[in-house]
């Protein structure tokens, strides 16, 4: 054996490690980890009590007008209601087949469904399949129906509150949503708006599935 | 620390560049010491006399492929990031072959006619201004040939996905091809040097 080896050239040795290595990864399994997940619970547990991944609906809003393209705004709801309102720029992807939608490790990703629960849950999934920038957006699509298409100013607010609704009412006629004032010290009872279909306004905000994957390669 | 490092962030765009420069000259010097600076070494590779271009890339190939791998495995690298360019079979198969013709025509591929001109050659300053030549001509004519070049699209696809062959028994198979090939092209020069000695 060692003299087999020591007359060997360095080629036949060479190809000798090369032999071994490729009979090693017959057995070593699929280089792509699939769909089995890990997570670190601890971190998480702090993200969720510091609340770092969560966007409000005024952030978004913001975002949406400042034209970023820095993000990818995934709404987890079912098609039919998907159809029936989107927020502009809004990708649709059902929670089922959110894994196999090409999502980037290193995207930013803002998540919104109905109210918060399967946005939570998404969270909980991506991040436990290694993406790090998930975001959820702060009560879902009835949050932004609230914050940012409907907001309401209670009667008895104080100055500095209403200085702040004006900002927030341009927010929401930009998004084609009616501010109410005088709905009481707190609005109790939410009316039934049917949310206006809106048109993404044109050369601020990139369309759904417009953004495609960059071209990159040798 | 997970690679590859540019999709995770941990260097930016410009740092990037300063990458691939990097890489580049490391490229182009294993070429040019490889002796692919010469296009008579290039060509005889057609001619079956000297096996040397098959050899290097099938060693970086197997070097590559087994690197890869194992990181995967081991955890160190996330394949799911690393880009694969898509499939689109028919015009790739049209590119392939004019890229053949055209590296046996002129004895360079765009890489080493690159290597080439670097040491000074002027074969190889000819070559990079035909594909300069070539890159204007397509890109005028993109608009008549957009419609056949994103034809027959078949997405990022690997030979596991493509064949249901495990990972594992694809590697070991293409280092068995590997090894078999540099033994038939050490072989196949023999027989060809022989031959040319028996005619002189």
């Amino acid at each position: 054996m060692k003299q087999l080896l020591l007359n060997s050239t360095l080629n036949q040795r060479l190809a000798a490690v090369a032999l071994v290595l490729g009979a090693l990864a017959v057995v070593a399994g699929d280089p792509y980890q699939g769909h089995s997940a890990t997570i670190d619970a601890k971190e998480l547990s702090i993200i969720v009590q510091k609340e770092v991944d969560h966007v409000s609906p005024l952030e978004l809003a913001d975002w949406i007008i400042k034209g970023r393209a820095d993000y990818r705004l995934i709404d987890l709801r079912a098609e039919k209601e998907f159809a029936a309102y989107a927020i502009p720029g809004a990708e649709n992807v059902p929670v089922a087949t959110l894994t196999d939608h090409g999502l980037m490790k290193n995207e930013k990703i803002v998540l919104c469904s109905e109210g918060g629960i399967h946005s939570a849950q998404a969270w909980m999934l991506l991040r436990s399949l290694g993406h790090s920038g998930v975001y959820i957006l702060r009560g879902g699509v009835e949050g932004w129906n609230d914050e940012v298409l409907f907001p309401t100013l209670a009667d008895n607010a104080d100055a500095a509150t209403r200085i702040e609704f004006a900002k927030t009412a341009e927010v929401s006629k930009y998004f084609g949503g009616s501010p109410r004032t005088g709905g009481g010290p707190v609005a109790a009872t939410r009316p039934v708006i049917a949310a206006p279909k809106l048109d993404t306004p044109a050369g601020t905000v990139p369309a759904a599935g417009a953004k495609k994957k960059k071209k990159e390669g040798c | 620390m997970n690679a590859p490092f540019f999709k995770f962030g941990l260097f930016n765009d410009e740092v990037s560049l300063i990458v691939a420069v990097v890489i580049g000259i490391g490229f182009g010097f294993f070429l040019e010491r490889a002796g692919f600076g010469s296009a008579r070494k290039l060509a005889a590779q057609f001619y079956f006399t000297d096996m040397t271009v098959l050899k290097v890339m099938f060693t970086a190939i197997v070097t590559a492929m087994l690197g890869v791998y194992f990181l995967s495995v081991l955890g160190f690298v996330d394949l799911s990031l690393v880009y694969l360019t898509p499939t689109n079979l028919m015009p790739q198969v049209v590119g392939g072959l004019l890229l053949g013709f055209g590296f046996v025509i002129g004895g360079y591929c765009p890489g080493t006619s690159c290597v080439s001109a670097a040491t000074g050659r002027t074969d190889g300053w000819v070559y990079l201004g035909g594909i300069v030549a070539g890159i204007l001509v397509f890109g005028e004519a993109f608009p008549l040939i957009e419609t056949f070049y994103n034809s027959t699209p078949m997405g990022q696809l690997t030979l596991a996905q493509l064949t249901g062959i495990p990972y594992g028994i694809l590697v070991f198979a293409v280092v068995v091809m590997a090894i078999g090939a540099f033994m038939a092209a050490d072989w196949g020069e023999k027989v060809m040097a022989a031959k040319k000695g028996g005619k002189a």
